[in-house]
């Protein structure tokens, strides 16, 4: 069972997570069979899937958060860090001393920690008071900036995500894409995500995986090609719509395949797919009209 | 620093709130008074009586030695029991075995009454401080003990998670994760001890010791003097209240600030 996990070697050259092969099981149940996954230093790659399909499995294995069975998993990052799918802030710390956690594991000196935890909770959008109250006196979407703010306050060069913006409101969602858009452009992290929203992961990631459940295994991938940041509100939609519409999505979901041929959809006739249709079948956020909305 | 300050900032409100148990006492002190009339004062005398006697007592310098005496093998007790049950019963904390190990053993320390630990510690140490000493720390060992055990597996598991991830070395664990979370579940259970402690000590006196409140109290019983009697309880349940009420109760009101923030946002 003793399965080689790769410690972070030095050099650029190995700044990738790279999974063959990757199986686990709980027991006798297999949650993940035969994962392959690559991602280079500045990529984004999100994981979609259903509910129970091994999703945060995956991404605990990633973080070192369970042994790896069977398979190989290399993590060449230096500097992971995991926002989860809760904000999993500590209560008995100010708002500024969560976020600076990390950096005092590091080492960094208290007045310096100090300053770059409010540096990068203001960037978030947390102002002064909130810095110094206690998570418990935060609102649901403050705690989830702080998350934001605890993960990126190291200076990942790997990110790895739990569907972390699940229960925000689409606005704040949007806010928080782009927060972490303009720092992956800053910085040029990987970031490995892990959502049931097709729609984010068509906002944000560069390549996305759709996995089915029983057992956890990859079913589909697609390639996006425009950057993300250049990505308008229409090409989402359109990709979202297009990605609602292949037979292995819809199955992996267990949605009723769409009533047109599957051939026909991929030459492009799902741009006239009803946008209502996109959240009623696929549980996605509904198309916002505000254009504030937009990456 | 800031602890102290809030601390004290704290103390008018906190003693303004400390009315409706200031009314309860005095129920009781009438209530005292009462049974006083009814069985006659050789039986009970009355609250005044045993006030003017502890009052006696203080003003001829008889209750400060034996009270300090008292208080010393009380809280060398309570020190010892503190510093090795919180220590040993978080580290049996982490270890899912050692916790199923010690839980039975713990249970026989519980179950063991005082005052059997008592006569082995006459036999072990005669007369010497190390009876009541003894005894308080076999008796408050235990209550700690469980409180350190049970705070430590108690602990959030996706904090535990944070923790790791984000790489927390040991020191830090101890310090950020554990003991904030632990501190919450030891506190009270310090407390407890204290109380213990404190009745323990005098009983351990009483029989074992030639000074001492629990020394002086064997002596007011052979006097048949029911007053003194009194006035020396008086005096150790007074100490021990205003000890828990001044000072570590404010101390566990400001520890756990952000609990009590969880509650009002809730």
């Amino acid at each position: 069972m003793s399965a080689p996990v790769a410690q972070p070697q030095e050099g650029p050259v190995n700044r990738r997570l790279a999974i063959h092969g990757l199986s686990h099981a709980y027991a006798l149940r297999t949650v993940l069979d035969g994962i392959d996954l690559d991602l280079p230093a500045g990529r984004t790659v999100a994981l979609v899937g259903p509910s129970g399909c091994g999703k945060t499995t995956l991404l605990h294995l990633c973080a070192g958060l369970l042994t790896v069975q069977k398979g190989t998993l290399e993590n060449g990052f230096l500097r992971p860090s995991v926002m989860f799918q809760q904000p999993r802030l500590m209560p008995w710390k100010t708002t500024r001393d969560n976020i600076a956690l990390g950096l005092k594991a590091l080492g960094v000196p208290a007045g310096e920690r100090s300053a770059r935890a409010e540096a990068m909770g203001r960037a978030v959008g947390l102002d002064a008071l909130a810095l110094d109250q206690f998570p418990h006196a935060l609102s649901g979407g403050m705690q989830s900036r702080a998350a934001l703010a605890r993960a990126l306050a190291l200076s990942p060069d790997l990110l790895l995500m739990d569907e972390p913006f699940s229960a925000l409101d689409v606005g704040l969602k949007g806010q928080l894409h782009r927060l972490l858009l303009d720092h992956q452009a800053a910085h040029g992290l990987a970031v490995l995500m892990i959502t049931h929203d097709l729609m984010e992961a068509v906002r944000l990631a560069d390549a996305i995986l759709v996995m089915a459940a029983d057992p956890g295994r990859i079913v589909h991938r697609v390639e996006l090609t425009t950057p993300a940041r250049r990505r308008g509100d229409a090409e989402v939609y359109r990709t979202t719509a297009e990605l609602l519409q292949h037979p292995a999505v819809c199955t992996s979901f267990g949605l009723e395949p769409p009533a047109a041929d599957p051939e026909a959809d991929a030459d492009g006739g799902c741009a006239v797919l009803p946008l209502r249709a996109v959240g009623a079948d696929g549980g996605a956020t509904p198309a916002p009209r505000k254009k504030g909305f937009s990456c | 620093m800031s602890l102290l300050r809030a601390w004290l900032a704290g103390i008018p409100a906190y003693l303004w709130s400390g009315w409706g148990a200031v009314a309860s006492l005095f129920l009781l002190f009438a209530a005292w008074e009462g049974a006083s009339a009814a069985y006659g004062a050789l039986i009970l005398p009355d609250p005044a009586t045993v006030f003017a006697t502890l009052a006696g007592l203080i003003d001829s310098g008889a209750a400060w030695p034996e009270l300090a005496t008292t208080a010393r093998r009380a809280l060398i007790g309570l020190t010892l029991a503190i510093a090795a049950g919180s220590t040993l019963g978080m580290l049996a904390g982490i270890s899912m075995t050692a916790s199923m190990m010690s839980r039975p053993l713990v249970t026989v320390l519980l179950g063991t009454p005082p005052i059997a630990w008592l006569v082995l510690a006459m036999l072990w140490f005669g007369a010497s401080d190390g009876t009541p000493v003894f005894t308080v720390f076999i008796a408050c060992f235990p209550v700690i003990f469980v409180g350190a055990l049970q705070g430590t597996r108690t602990l959030d598991g996706h904090l535990k998670e944070v923790a790791t991830v984000f790489r927390l070395p040991a020191r830090m664990k101890l310090f950020d994760l554990y003991l904030p979370h632990v501190v919450s579940y030891l506190f009270p259970a310090w407390i407890t001890a204290l109380g213990t402690s404190w009745k323990v000590v005098v009983m351990a006196e009483l029989l074992s010791s030639a000074d001492g409140v629990g020394a002086a109290l064997a002596v007011s019983r052979s006097h048949l003097d029911t007053a003194a009697t009194l006035a020396w309880i008086a005096a150790v349940v007074g100490t021990l209240l205003a000890v828990e009420y001044l000072l570590l109760e404010p101390i566990k009101r400001e520890l756990e600030g952000w609990r009590r923030q969880e509650g009002s946002a809730a």
